[in-house]
């Protein structure tokens, strides 16, 4: 059977508090056993060069924060490419568009999940996680390891 | 009847900005002002935090440009620990911003401003955009990604994988170059230099093409600000301020960067959040200097570097004498200077002494005011720190490259705005230039504000009374 590639891209900055959450997430799976074919990636947002990432990859897992839902709250759901989500500030990208851009240059469009949780608290100069934002951690890794566990 | 049009934010731009063009009785354009509408106060929370940690956080101002602020910051630490650091320590430096000058002027050429320059300032906005390009020319898309990832493996390559590098310290870096890491870069680079070497003939075969963007975008004279080596030429980690006028004559030449203050000055405005450095002999308003590629190849008497200094030599050809003026030539320098990155990272990879294992100065702080100044793709970036008996900060002032800007932003936006902008016969491709002459400069908003986030595009047509009797939305 061949073996899934795939990539991980935990995205958040690290001094607003709860947006950091994807990153951490992102560092915990790294430092911990992962399957073979499995990459991870921290970035404080997502921007073009991942294009490249992303077409080595049959799947992609996108760690990110969100202020829906209740805080500490975990969620996963399927993305596909959407060139209409494309940022207003091209600095930096939406998960849905570097899925379109893959799509558009390289005719690749891998399995793609964005798995969020719920922060309350993104102020600036803020280092440490909320208590529920701490606790969607491990939830949110057990998300991730599910869905590399899936195939 | 007195109306007003606004533009917000910029498009395609970092962090939150909005255009006001106030237009008169007869539709004509009165005034015109970039804003930056939102506030972060970095440098008010960085105060009590101890001086060792100013690299990290001043590195999370910006998502784009990090590892511009972690040289300033290590510089500036540097000055406070009072250490000249390693040789081989500043080399391996030079190579981290040259990576981060690849990557960000790739970023701002191929996916910023291509669209405009592939498909013409008046196409449909709905398909002006990076997707358009990658449908008329995918060949030149992929191209940008792979420059942008070439920039960001030896930043990976040197600095590891980390979120934000922490490899580079006060007093030099982390830890040596393997031979192992030195052959992993080389190798990287010949497919680089091809690209920019592509890209640069292709954006020349363009450049005549945009005549009429040439003449209007930000001519008007202004002085230019870089840093240069202490022979004058092209400098990006070091060396001196030199300050050339809009003649081409040098006003200021090789000072000391810790000397900043005597040449520039900050003013603060009520309509934006961006301060407006100014040359400070001149006093403010009139002293208007740009930074940045354009301003640092004009005043370069050299690049140093085989195809580089053959660039240059066609840049300075732009024009029939002086400076290049133009802001829209700003994109014409960005390909010239990833050219010139990418041939120093080889040169200065292939030196003998690259793999010197003395790579790190240590030692306390010892003075209590640190400076520390490096040109960041978009220009000189400035960082100045004070910090008390215990190495806590109790002061600090940041000048971004987009800041110095500022000034020689709005006067751009004046002159294209009043070349364009029919305020009886609004068309988005006139607002679409009003726009694309502040990506000439590429300004990152993150940086400058110090503001974070992202809005849709919205036009307004304001009349005297304040009524809004146009609108327009995008993005």
């Amino acid at each position: 059977m061949t073996q899934h590639k795939t990539l991980i891209i935990g995205y958040g900055s690290p001094i607003r508090g709860d947006d950091a959450i994807g990153p951490l997430a992102a560092d915990a799976l790294a430092a911990g056993p992962l399957p073979a074919g499995v990459n991870v990636i921290s970035r404080h947002i997502l921007t073009a060069e991942l294009v490249e990432d992303i077409v080595a990859a049959d799947r992609v897992i996108f760690l990110d924060a969100t202020v829906e839902g209740e805080p500490g709250e975990v969620r996963v759901r399927s993305l596909a490419p959407d060139a209409s989500a494309m940022s207003t500030m091209a600095h930096f990208l939406d998960p849905r568009e570097l899925l379109a851009w893959s799509q558009a240059l390289y005719q690749h469009e891998p399995e793609a999940y964005l798995v969020s949780a719920a922060g309350a608290f993104f102020e600036y100069s803020n280092y440490t996680l909320t208590p529920a934002a701490a606790a969607a951690l491990e939830p949110m890794i057990e998300r991730v390891r599910e869905l590399i566990a899936a195939n | 009847m007195s109306r007003t049009i606004t533009i917000e934010p910029v498009t395609r731009i970092e962090g939150h900005a909005r255009i006001t063009l106030q237009l008169g009785d007869q539709g004509e354009v009165e005034d015109a002002r970039f804003h930056l509408t939102q506030f972060r106060g970095f440098e008010k929370f960085c105060e009590g935090r101890p001086y060792r940690e100013m690299p990290a956080l001043t590195a999370r101002t910006c998502g784009i440009c990090p590892v511009s602020h972690v040289l300033a910051s290590n510089k500036a630490c540097d000055h406070l620990l009072s250490v000249t650091i390693p040789p081989t320590a500043e080399k391996l430096r030079r190579i981290m911003n040259l990576a981060q000058i690849t990557q960000s002027h790739a970023l701002s050429f191929f996916h910023l401003s291509s669209p405009d320059l592939l498909l013409g300032w008046d196409s449909d906005p709905a398909t002006r955009n990076i997707f358009g390009v990658m449908r008329q020319d995918p060949a030149l898309a992929k191209d940008g990604i792979r420059l942008r990832q070439i920039g960001q493996m030896i930043i990976e390559i040197l600095a590891g994988k980390k979120i934000h590098p922490t490899w580079v310290v006060p007093g030099g870096v982390a830890e040596a170059l393997t031979q192992e890491k030195r052959e992993a870069i080389l190798k990287l680079l010949p497919e680089g230099l091809e690209i920019a070497k592509r890209t640069y003939g292709f954006f020349k075969t363009l450049v005549p093409k945009f005549k009429d963007e040439t003449s209007h975008f930000g001519t008007r004279p202004t002085m230019f600000m870089s840093l240069v080596t202490p022979k004058g030429n092209l400098e990006h980690y070091d060396g001196f301020l030199r300050i050339k006028d809009a003649q081409g004559r040098i006003v200021e030449d090789m000072v000391p960067t810790v000397d900043y203050q005597r040449l520039v000055g900050e003013a603060v405005e009520d309509f934006s959040y961006m301060k407006f450095p100014y040359y400070k002999p001149m006093g403010y308003p009139k002293g208007v200097y740009r930074v940045g590629p354009l301003a640092r190849l004009n005043n370069a008497e050299a690049c140093g570097t085989p195809y580089a200094d053959v660039a240059l030599a066609e840049f300075h050809m732009l024009q029939e004498y002086g400076p290049i003026t133009s802001s829209f030539h700003y994109h014409y320098a960005r390909l010239v200077e990833i050219i010139f990155a990418i041939e120093m990272m080889e040169r200065l990879l292939k030196d003998p002494d690259i793999l010197d294992h003395r790579v790190r100065a240590r030692a306390r702080s010892n003075r209590d005011e640190g400076i520390g100044v490096s040109e960041a793709p978009r220009g000189t970036l400035m960082h100045h720190y004070r910090i008390d008996d215990d190495g806590l900060i109790t002061w600090v002032n940041l000048i971004i490259a987009t800041g110095h800007n500022n000034l020689a932003m709005n006067q751009a936006i004046r002159q294209v705005a009043d070349a364009y902008v029919d305020g009886n016969h609004l068309q988005e491709g006139m607002l679409n230039r009003v726009e694309a002459v502040i990506r000439c400069y590429d300004p990152c908003l993150s940086c400058a504000s110090h503001a974070f986030g992202q809005m849709p595009l919205v036009i307004e047509l304001k009349d005297a009374a304040g009524q809004v009797v146009d609108r327009l939305t995008r993005g």
